[in-house]
């Protein structure tokens, strides 16, 4: 996840929670476009991945989230009765209560995955959930605290402590051998 | 709910309490109601109890009589060898959690139930052949071979040598050293098994009948058959049990259970607390990634694993990827039977089977799910319970 004030060297102030969300492209979506279209304003910390139905998201996805890094993992979906794909909405409602319980199994805290339901006309809720969310993510603090090293994606790029692979392909490490130019090759 | 014993002297003689399973097994293939039974026999020593497919009342009668260092599971092997049950009948002798991982796996679609008759068998736990022989050498002082009889009862295990020697030693007290008992027999609560079609055993047999008859209650129709099939032939002769017994084995059962919640508590409790993941990780860690506890899980039946997408799961590291156990957590632990072959087969000792039970039995309250009870409750998150208004 890219991240220009990531946690590290710079010191414990400057970290920002960063926000995995996932976005149902017919509510949601057009839901945060809403919110964008209206000017209205809410905190940059949310990172939006938009997929086609919530009842597409994989449980595993959010747990690959918090080991990318993902300081809380948020899911956007449908109204019950408004899925586009009629029950995606009710999949991703009893998958989420399961996974909030596994988390709990697994040592993170469940309060790190947000699943709630915004239509596309709700540009307002949309910007006060993601003011709740930040607040809620500030209060929670880092991932690293409850899952530590194991929050920067596999024990290979364990070596770019702080810094996904994405993040350093995006800031052009590129030092010869770097650990980090060698995982970011990997995967681009 | 019945005594039951076999007519046949040769049968009660090697049989244990009766011979009544070896009786209405070997009825049950003469019968054609089955074409085999498969059951667990005595190999190379008493420590070593090993699955066996027999088609012939010798080779019932050569497999009769209980083992306890028989720690394998006979679901996966109906599934992987005799094809899911789904060209011919089988008669199996179960421990419970046999016959849950059977139950597991038929709603799964890989065993078909209804050729599969299950004898299940109480069980208060099985011990690994090689700590066994340990166990034998270090606290009863004679050698391993010796050894021709064990047995578990009352809390006590019991073995007899060659020479006719009685001793016998606390379980209690072995597993307080790190013996007796599997770690997974020691939390399991299910050690009558009223999931499969008989549920039988010596619990609840008192007074003259003590070692001489099987204590019997039907849980099905095919049970219902096997038992109305070995009376037909004249192999076996019941009598009902009395209220008294039916007590009785119910209160074993009771203890059984509290000191399953006790050996719970404290198992888990070495992973509670502060930085949990990191303390999970730790042992996960020590993974060699040889996939051996996905070969042999029985709830692990898809084709394609899902921990072989590389985009899950990076290929070629060892360790593996946190993904590839937080993967095999996720798809086991809701229907975990917690037989503990996972632990038992890893070669780096991982406590596999004490985490996926204790995700598991956390997890059961928000799925209200209880994994191989009933062939009837749906598989969690397969179905939408109902749809919410």
């Amino acid at each position: 996840m890219s991240q220009s004030e990531g946690a590290g060297e710079k010191g414990e102030q400057l970290w920002e929670p960063r926000i995995l969300t996932f976005c149902c492209n017919w509510c949601s979506y057009a839901g945060a476009d809403g919110a964008g279209v209206a000017r209205m304003q809410y905190p940059p910390n949310a990172r939006v991945i938009r997929v086609m139905c919530t009842g597409r998201i994989n449980p595993l996805f959010i747990v690959k989230g918090f080991l990318a890094g993902a300081d809380m993992v948020m899911v956007l979906g449908c109204h019950f009765g408004d899925c586009h794909y009629l029950k995606g909405n009710y999949t991703c409602d009893m998958r989420m209560s399961y996974l909030k319980a596994y988390l709990q199994a697994i040592g993170i805290n469940p309060e790190r995955l947000y699943w709630d339901q915004i239509s596309a006309s709700e540009g307002i809720k949309f910007t006060e959930t993601m003011h709740n969310v930040v607040a809620k993510a500030k209060a929670l603090g880092p991932i690293v605290n409850e899952i530590g090293a194991y929050a920067h994606g596999t024990q290979q790029n364990g070596a770019i402590l702080g810094m996904s692979a994405f993040e350093a392909y995006a800031h052009g490490a590129r030092q010869n051998g770097s650990p980090a130019q060698e995982v970011a090759d990997d995967i681009f | 709910m019945y005594y039951g014993r076999a007519t046949d002297k040769l049968v009660q003689e090697r049989g244990e309490c009766g011979g009544l399973i070896t009786a209405v097994l070997t009825t049950a293939v003469e019968q054609k109601l089955v074409d085999g039974a498969l059951v667990i026999k005595r190999d190379k020593s008493i420590y070593d109890g090993a699955p066996y497919f027999a088609t012939t009342r010798e080779e019932i009668t050569d497999a009769a009589g209980s083992l306890h260092c028989a720690p394998t599971l006979s679901a996966k092997l109906i599934k992987n060898d005799f094809n899911g049950a789904r060209d011919l009948r089988i008669a199996v002798t179960c421990k419970p959690c046999d016959a849950r991982a059977i139950i597991e796996l038929s709603k799964r679609n890989q065993i078909d139930l209804d050729n599969v008759y299950m004898i299940g068998v109480n069980c208060g736990g099985t011990m690994l052949p090689e700590r066994a022989r340990e166990m034998v050498r270090q606290f009863f002082e004679i050698d391993p071979d010796d050894v021709v009889k064990e047995e578990i009862d009352k809390g006590k295990l019991i073995i007899i040598t060659k020479d006719g020697q009685h001793k016998e030693l606390s379980i209690d007290d072995l597993e307080a050293e790190g013996y007796g008992r599997r770690t997974n027999c020691q939390r399991c609560e299910y050690n009558i098994p009223r999931m499969a079609d008989l549920a039988c055993g010596n619990w609840g047999v008192i007074g003259d009948d003590a070692g001489k008859a099987t204590f019997v209650e039907v849980r099905t129709e095919k049970g219902q058959k096997l038992l109305d099939t070995a009376i037909a032939a004249g192999a076996i002769t019941l009598k009902g049990a009395t209220p008294q017994a039916i007590a009785l084995r119910e209160k074993l059962d009771g203890i059984m259970v509290k000191m399953a919640r006790k050996a719970m508590a404290t198992q888990f409790a070495q992973f509670d607390g502060e930085h949990k993941f990191e303390r999970l990780f730790a042992q996960f860690d020590k993974c060699d990634g040889c996939r051996a506890c996905i070969d042999v899980c029985p709830i692990c039946s898809c084709v394609e694993c899902f921990t072989n997408q590389e985009f899950v799961v990076p290929k070629d590291t060892v360790p593996p990827d946190p993904m590839f156990h937080l993967t095999r957590l996720m798809h086991v632990s809701p229907s975990c039977v917690n037989c503990g072959q996972c632990e038992n087969v890893c070669p780096m000792k991982i406590p596999l089977a004490t985490i996926t039970h204790m995700v598991q039995s956390s997890v059961q309250g928000t799925l209200g799910y209880v994994p191989g009870q009933s062939i009837a409750d749906a598989i969690p998150l397969s179905k939408l319970a109902e749809v919410k208004a």
